[in-house]
């Protein structure tokens, strides 16, 4: 298969001198579902605008579909979709004039127009609410709609900024699902950014992890915990300053432990098996009198592969901008 | 092609959202309907001072037919100053990098935005001047357009096209500063001067002299003059011709104003 997204030595500088995106290379095969996770500000969005031909990129090549993104723009536009971190419906417009409208700026048929958009009309699940107003629409139906506009025109690869940054759970696997149909039935590229853990999971065959401008790992989900190796166990102790050192000690001589590091909440100890290790730390913490108030303990995680490679955890906002849209779903 | 499809596509929508919000409507109509049946009220003695308004047929016109002219012209003035806070709109909420992402034609996206401001105008004053005339049935005044149906649309289309230019100075700041505040705060400060430094609302040998100097350097006045001549006098070409020129110019300045910063949003 070959590499739809290429990108190479990417560099954006920004004029104040911020480096967002400093030396990035890496490609997207056809029909892959790709995606980049990172924090906030890590130089997800610039890239994506760069990739969209909305930003200038500093150095650095970048061919989509073989088409250059500065020389050829105008083939490139022709057969991507996009959707933008911010929501873009047109509240005064209605749900399908919404759609019909963005259409028109493909320069497609009337009646090609016409049909496409009662497709996703259905495939986004917004049939009734169709002629209905956009500002009307609740937070994740707007999601939806977005949605359903960047794929009026059948793009070859869709790019998607964020798209479930501020919807509810729900809204959520509503919207994954989708995509995930769209990926396997319609066979569309997806390259999506997010900052979320279960998102890149679930949805990405493979991802790149960035962080402020640079990419830190590649591969897909599974490689990139298994580089992690082992479980881990978090404990927190009731007096952690008094009894830390004293634990340290009497954990590193059970088997299997690999790693203990401080942790917020008290100590995060890496070990192969952690739920055969469980009952011999808790057993040994308590021949010493050391009292524990809380253990969990996790496979590994894409969190834990951002903290191998960054030191630090990636800090999601799960603030939801709910109540907006719920003001507006009782009145019509 | 494209160019005037896509151009379609955008007028309708801005127009769309304009018939759908009739409050941005309501708010561009008010102050010159308040004009129109307020302050002509209140001036309307001043025809019954020899020498203040002028004559025809050595009769002088009543205050409200005089004034007209310059109440469509501070309507054309409100509308297109609401022009920048819709790009600022569209700049806020995404909508124009949506735009930016498909192959719609660059400048369809400005051509749309002033084709619905010129329409918009023209709508605006039809519907001011046919308030005025049922005024001056009401009051058994004359209220009527010397140059007939031709003359009403040489009127629209001086007014479209001074809409136009002002729409310029909007679109450019608000693409600038992306702020509406800024646009209103800056469109308020230069309506209301440029509007009473001006024969608008009173005749220009009832202002003061140095009103009178500073209002030749005015283009307000060129237009205002224009549109009342057609009104009042007939095809006076000798200050139609000119008021176009100046118009032409301030359009010219705006409009490339607009296209650097256009220019500079797009890229």
């Amino acid at each position: 298969m070959t590499d739809i997204i290429k990108v190479e030595n990417l560099v954006e500088v920004y004029s104040d001198g911020t480096k967002a995106v400093d030396d990035i290379s890496f490609s997207v095969k056809e029909g892959e579902f790709f995606g980049f996770l990172g924090p906030n500000g890590a130089g997800k969005s610039t890239t994506i605008k760069i990739l969209t031909t909305l930003l200038r990129k500093t150095s650095g090549t970048v061919t989509i579909a073989g088409y250059d993104v500065e020389k050829q723009a105008a083939d490139i536009r022709k057969i991507i979709g996009v959707q933008s971190q911010d929501t873009t419906v047109d509240g005064d417009l209605t749900g399908r004039e919404n759609i019909t409208l963005q259409g028109h700026f493909h320069q497609m048929k009337t009646e090609d127009i016409k049909k496409r958009v009662n497709e996703l009309l259905r495939l986004v699940g917004l049939e009734e609410a169709a002629d209905r107003r956009g500002r009307n629409y609740s937070g994740g139906m707007k999601k939806r709609l977005d949605l359903a506009t960047a794929l009026v025109h059948k793009p070859k690869i869709l790019f998607l900024d964020e798209p479930t940054t501020g919807l509810d759970p729900q809204s959520r696997s509503t919207i994954w699902s989708y995509l995930e149909k769209l990926n396997k039935e319609e066979d569309i590229t997806i390259f999506l950014t997010t900052q979320y853990l279960e998102e890149a999971d679930k949805l990405c065959k493979r991802l790149s992890i960035i962080d402020v401008g640079k990419i830190v790992a590649s591969g897909s989900p599974i490689e990139l915990k298994r580089e992690i190796g082992a479980d881990s166990i978090r404990i927190a102790l009731e007096n952690c300053k008094k009894d830390n050192a004293n634990a340290k000690e009497l954990i590193k001589t059970l088997t299997d432990v690999t790693e203990i590091i401080d942790s917020e909440e008290c100590l995060t100890v890496y070990a192969k098996n952690a739920g055969l290790l469980i009952a011999d730390l808790v057993r040994a913490l308590d021949s010493r009198d050391i009292r524990i108030a809380s253990v969990t303990f996790s496979s590994p995680s894409l969190d834990d592969v951002f903290m191998k490679h960054t030191g630090r955890r990636i800090r999601t906002e799960e603030f939801v901008k709910a109540p907006s849209s719920m003001w507006s779903g009782g009145r019509r | 092609m494209t160019l005037l499809s896509d151009t379609r596509y955008i007028f309708v929508r801005y127009l769309t959202k304009l018939v759908r919000t009739p409050i941005l409507l309501f708010f561009s109509l008010f102050q010159p309907i308040l004009f129109l049946v307020l302050f002509t009220q209140l001036l309307n003695k001043l025809s019954s001072f020899p020498g203040v308004l002028p004559t025809v047929n050595g009769v002088p016109i009543p205050y409200l037919e005089f004034a007209a002219a310059g109440i469509v012209m501070q309507n054309a003035f409100g509308s297109a100053l609401q022009s920048g806070n819709s790009i600022v709109a569209d700049i806020d909420s995404g909508f124009l990098q949506k735009m930016l992402v498909t192959p719609l034609s660059r400048p369809a996206i400005l051509l749309g935005r002033l084709s619905s401001d010129a329409f918009r105008v023209v709508v605006q004053t039809a519907i001011i001047l046919a308030l005025g005339y049922a005024l001056g049935v009401a009051e058994h005044q004359s209220f009527y357009v010397a140059t007939g149906v031709v003359g009403i649309l040489l009127i629209f289309f001086t007014l479209a096209f001074f809409g136009l230019a002002w729409s310029g100075i909007s679109l450019a700041l608000g693409m600038k500063t992306r702020s509406s505040e800024t646009v209103f705060a800056i469109g308020g400060v230069i309506t209301f001067p440029l509007l009473f430094l001006s024969p608008s609302l009173f005749p220009l040998n009832f202002l003061p002299p140095w009103v009178q100097t500073v209002s030749m350097f005015n283009p307000v006045s060129y237009c205002v003059t224009a549109t009342r001549a057609l009104m009042i006098n007939g095809y006076q070409w000798s200050t139609i011709l000119p008021a176009w020129g100046v118009i032409g110019l301030v359009a010219l300045i705006t409009m490339s104003a607009t296209l650097y910063q256009f220019r500079k949003v797009v890229s």
